[in-house]
């Protein structure tokens, strides 16, 4: 029989789907005492290469309240053409096309190997994708010709019948018409001046009456693909233009005196923004990007006002409640992030600056909207430019790796409840039998909103058991739920992604083993993070951290062996080993540590958290760490400082980092230029191979991580030191003796300690 | 092909490099790829490195494998100075993956067998293409010519645009597109001004000869003339993309 990791590895590369528990406890009294509640990582459009669409439309349960769609779990009745739905028991009759069905001819959405299916439907009307660029002209002159070319050069990657418009800003908002003849126009709005959306599409004249070309729209449906307004056009037809408009941009001409910021006024060019799109192509796939190189620091949405001498806010602020601006600029991204959200359109931020530029207020924009967010020092820097080249990278099949508008459903069988997602989404507030009263994350709805996503957007699904335990499920019964994301594809069209999984109850009175040996340790350690993150945004610091150390007390009395009162004799099973040391370093992450990071930079970090696979959040909760030597292959090695030995070279994977580090020795002997002798042309090979590693994340990864080579006494090996364990510090560097490893620095709890600490807890009867 | 680590010297006549990042303007900027690489598929991959090891369940770090020290250097005598040496050619314990050699082309492109062939299509294109877009694409291509005498452009430009008029002689629309594509990312400081003007020279041919494909198809068989002004009205620019 397969093991459990198999098992996980294959629903996770299958069904884009991995549970915290693989086996269910089948009572809500039992589930509430596992600690970690029913959960799971849901990847919605995972990239199956091996998955081509079917070009027909899925068939949907009959009940009004149910509509599931058939699946592989539904009993079917061949001979009186019935099938029963595994969610409510509604018997339904299959549509006139399915007459031909029976055991050896059946259709894809009944085979088990189609527990995820893709249907590609073909009515509606299909809409290009549009970009509209919003462009920050308050830059240093190097960062503004930089940022012009990367835009030019992205009109030779948007897909050709896109729409493109260009919104530029500084103490001004200009929303340039775009044409192709050879005047430009644009309309100059004043930056101070919050308008409303009506006031937006009338002044831009965008209402009917103002645009016969929208009227004309029914009289020749088919014929004319899309109308678009004279602020969007096709990249194909107004790409020359376009690029002659972008090089003729000019930095803000408004003086800037001594002293001052310039007046940036993001709040209202982003309004603009919203508003232009709102009015005239509402629920059809679009991406504002914003590009900005500093703080908004005039009208609705101002972040710091422009007096140099007064810095914008830090965290120390903030507790201080002496962030001025930052409430009142938080509430007007929150109102753009929501209408942009029912628009179905997506927020991009590109802020590339040395200071903060406000993306603590800003971050609702692409958080709420699964839009980018992507922070630089300079647009002139590899980073930023090739982070941007990937939004519009391609995959296997040459479509783009975007989607957009995407509805997300969650069915359950009626044990269960859905308590709440936390994602790059928003809710939809649909009620309904299967939704639990108890939130984790966003809650309340079966349905969320998704505006922009890619193959690699997951979302945290959290579930209630509510079956009560005086009311036994039979034996070797399952429990189902069913995901269902319909959404637009790059290519346009119309999409439906069905994903239908089951998973056994177990008692978890008789059957505890089992439940234990289902858990996914690595699933878990990422759903309790992206809770405690999301408490993060709004509770205090050491709140949280308190709640993530009683879940995991409560996990290791419940889970571990041992005799009471004796901690030495603790032990935890396989299943569970690693989730202690994942909790350890998920402490220390930045995502709840604000020490050493301004608001901007944790604002960055929990938004990337909030949406990476599996995978990727594991790295960024703990590091991977690999050792190159002589004495063998790379291999994974601890994070810890023992790891760090003189003859070994380091590479550090933080996700937002890659690090090289070389040991003391290596160091020498690359000093000493060993690597150019021919006679040690091995060691050149050992130099080379961490690099060539290195590479290959950083060609894969989104966004481009920062790149630090440095060594062992190098500055920055900060990087290394602060990540790792510290298993031997000053403090206790002679109990350690030898020269195993580095001492660090610091009178943070190693590893060692906390575990001591979490055993005495663990066996204490006390606690 | 010629791979070289961050760092180390650019070698900018292939079109598979990596560059060091920006580190005047960015924190540890990292390397650039060009865009061959970045698009490149299948290709030597390695695992993922995305292993790790459980820390022992007291939390107390493994003791390190006991350190033999290198093989003995056969030959070589240890160096009496303090510092070790490392062991020479032994086994590499890096799975070195040998880049595929792609031969170079050493040829300077001349301009007339660059210019002039887009002057011909361009000029193949007249009456198909709106007067005005003609014009645009002309001053495009007599900005090309201006940089190209006044040598402002790099070798790589020059050698790429030479082997894009090929694909641009014989058809391969979507393989001159992705050349045009390719420059644009890799050289869009020199090239964002006129390239523009290939790019849509490109599409412009693109759709002129299918076009002309379907005039010639359509005198042939009549009935196939109900789809023909439906085609020629949708893909005024072409879309390079749509056939891949």
């Amino acid at each position: 029989m397969a093991t459990y990791l198999e098992f996980i590895q294959q629903n996770e590369e299958r069904d884009g789907v991995r549970f915290s528990w693989n086996v269910w406890p089948s009572s809500r009294l039992e589930a509430t005492r596992m600690v970690v509640p029913l959960a799971c990582l849901l990847t919605p459009l995972k990239e199956r290469p091996d998955l081509p669409p079917v070009q027909y439309e899925p068939v949907l349960c009959s009940r009004p309240t149910c509509k599931a769609v058939l699946n592989p779990l539904c009993q079917v009745d061949y001979r009186a053409k019935l099938w029963a739905c595994n969610f409510c028991f509604q018997r339904n009759q299959f549509p006139p096309a399915y007459t031909g069905i029976s055991e050896v001819n059946q259709p894809a959405e009944l085979m088990p190997q189609f527990s995820t299916i893709e249907y590609m439907i073909q009515r509606g009307a299909r809409s290009p994708l549009i970009f509209l660029y919003v462009v920050d002209t308050c830059l240093e002159e190097d960062d503004l010709q930089a940022l012009k070319e990367s835009l030019q050069m992205s009109l030779s990657l948007l897909p050709p019948d896109a729409l493109v418009g260009l919104i530029t800003f500084g103490r001004m908002v200009q929303v340039h018409e775009l044409s192709c003849e050879g005047i430009s126009k644009s309309y100059v709005f004043r930056g101070t001046k919050d308008l409303t959306a009506k006031q937006i599409q009338d002044m831009l004249g965008l209402t009917k009456s103002a645009m016969p070309m929208q009227q004309a729209r029914p009289a020749q449906p088919q014929e004319q693909p899309f109308v678009s307004s004279r602020f969007l056009q096709p990249v194909h037809k107004i790409d020359m233009n376009l690029t002659d408009l972008l090089g003729e941009l000019q930095r803000d001409p408004w003086p800037v005196t001594q002293g001052k910021r310039p007046l940036r006024s993001t709040g209202v060019a982003l309004s603009i923004a919203v508003g232009l799109l709102e009015g005239t192509f509402p629920n059809t796939g679009a991406r504002i990007m914003l590009f900005t190189g500093g703080p908004p620091t005039q009208g609705p949405g101002m972040v710091v006002g422009d007096e140099l001498k007064t810095p914008i806010r830090s965290w120390h602020d903030i507790e201080k409640d002496n962030a001025r601006f930052m409430k009142k600029a938080t509430k007007h991204y929150e109102m753009l992030a929501n209408r942009t959200a029912a628009n179905g359109h997506c927020i991009d931020i590109y802020a590339c600056a040395l200071d903060q530029t406000g993306l603590l207020e800003m971050k609702c924009c692409p958080n709420l909207t699964g839009g980018h967010m992507v922070m630089g020092d300079s647009f002139n820097t590899s980073l930023f430019k090739q982070t941007f080249q990937r939004i519009f990278s391609k995959d296997f099949n040459g479509d783009f790796r975007m989607a957009f508008g995407a509805t997300l459903e969650v069915k359950t069988s009626r044990e269960l409840k859905i308590a709440g997602a936390i994602g790059p989404c928003v809710s939809l507030n649909v009620k309904g039998p299967c939704v639990s009263e108890n939130e984790l994350g966003v809650g309340g709805t079966s349905q969320w909103k998704i505006c922009g996503l890619d193959p690699t957007s997951t979302l945290g699904i959290y579930f209630e058991v509510v079956n009560q335990h005086n009311a036994p499920i039979p034996q070797g019964g399952r429990g189902a739920i069913q995901f269902v994301t319909q959404y637009q594809h790059s290519s346009t069209q119309k999409r439906i992604r069905v994903t239908t999984i089951a998973r056994n109850w177990a008692d978890a009175q008789s059957q505890l083993r089992h439940i234990e040996a289902a858990f996914d340790q690595e699933a878990a350690a990422v759903l309790m993070a992206r809770l405690g993150v999301f408490r993060a945004e709004s509770e205090e610091g050491p709140d949280v951290l308190r709640w993530l150390d009683r879940q995991l007390i409560r996990l290791c009395q419940k889970f571990g062996q041992y005799n009471k009162e004796d901690p030495t004799s603790f032990r935890l099973s396989d299943s569970f080993s690693l989730y202690p040391q994942f909790m350890f370093h998920l402490r220390r992450s930045p995502f709840l540590q604000v020490f050493n990071n301004s608001p901007d930079e944790s604002s960055y970090y929990r938004h990337h958290f909030a949406r990476q696979d599996l995978t990727q959040s594991l790295i960024m909760i703990q590091p991977i760490l690999y050792s190159y030597s002589f004495h063998g292959p790379p291999e994974p090695v601890l994070l810890d400082s023992s790891s760090i030995l003189a003859d070994r070279i380091l590479l550090m994977d933080t996700f937002f980092q890659i690090v090289i580090y070389l040991g003391e020795t290596i160091a020498q002997w690359r000093k000493a230029g060993y690597q150019d002798m021919p006679e040690y042309e091995n060691f050149k090979h050992l130099l080379q191979a961490p690099l060539d590693d290195a590479q290959e994340i950083l060609q894969a990864r989104f966004p481009m991580p920062r790149y630090i080579n440095t060594e062992h006494g190098g500055s920055q090996a900060r990087f290394l030191l602060s990540k790792v364990n510290p298993s031997q510090t000053h403090n206790n560097l002679y109990a350690w003796g030898q020269e195993t490893g580095a001492p660090i620095l610091t009178d943070d709890v190693s590893l060692q300690v906390f575990m001591d600490h979490l055993k005495k807890l663990a066996v204490s009867s006390a606690s | 092909m010629t791979r070289c680590p961050a760092g180390g010297a650019e070698v900018e006549m292939a079109e598979l490099y990596v560059k060091p990042g920006n580190k005047e303007r960015g924190w540890n900027d990292p390397p650039q790829f060009s865009y061959g690489l970045q698009t490149q598929t299948g290709g030597p991959k390695r695992t993922p490195l995305t292993k790790r090891v459980a820390a022992p369940q007291d939390g107390s770090p493994r003791v390190p494998t006991s350190e033999t020290s290198g093989p003995p250097s056969v030959g070589h005598p240890p160096p009496s100075s303090k510092a070790s040496r490392p062991p020479p050619m032994g086994t590499c314990p890096a799975a070195s993956v040998e880049p595929p050699s792609s031969p170079v082309t050493e040829s300077e492109a001349l301009i007339e067998d660059v210019l002039r062939p887009l002057e011909q299509a361009l000029e193949d294109c007249r009456g198909h293409t709106k007067k005005q877009v003609y014009d645009d694409i002309s001053r495009r291509l007599a900005l090309l010519q201006e940089q190209w005498t006044g040598g402002k452009l790099s070798m790589p430009v020059k050698k790429r645009m030479a082997l894009l008029v090929q694909e641009l002689l014989h058809h391969q629309w979507d393989a001159a597109d992705d050349i045009h594509r390719s420059l644009m990312v890799d050289h869009v400081t020199e090239v964002s001004q006129w390239m523009v003007g290939v790019k849509r020279l490109i599409a412009e041919k693109r759709s002129l000869s299918s076009e002309e494909a379907k005039e010639e198809k359509s005198t042939v068989t009549p009935e196939n003339q109900t789809v023909l002004g439906f085609h020629s009205l949708h893909n005024p620019g072409g879309s390079p993309d749509s056939l891949k």
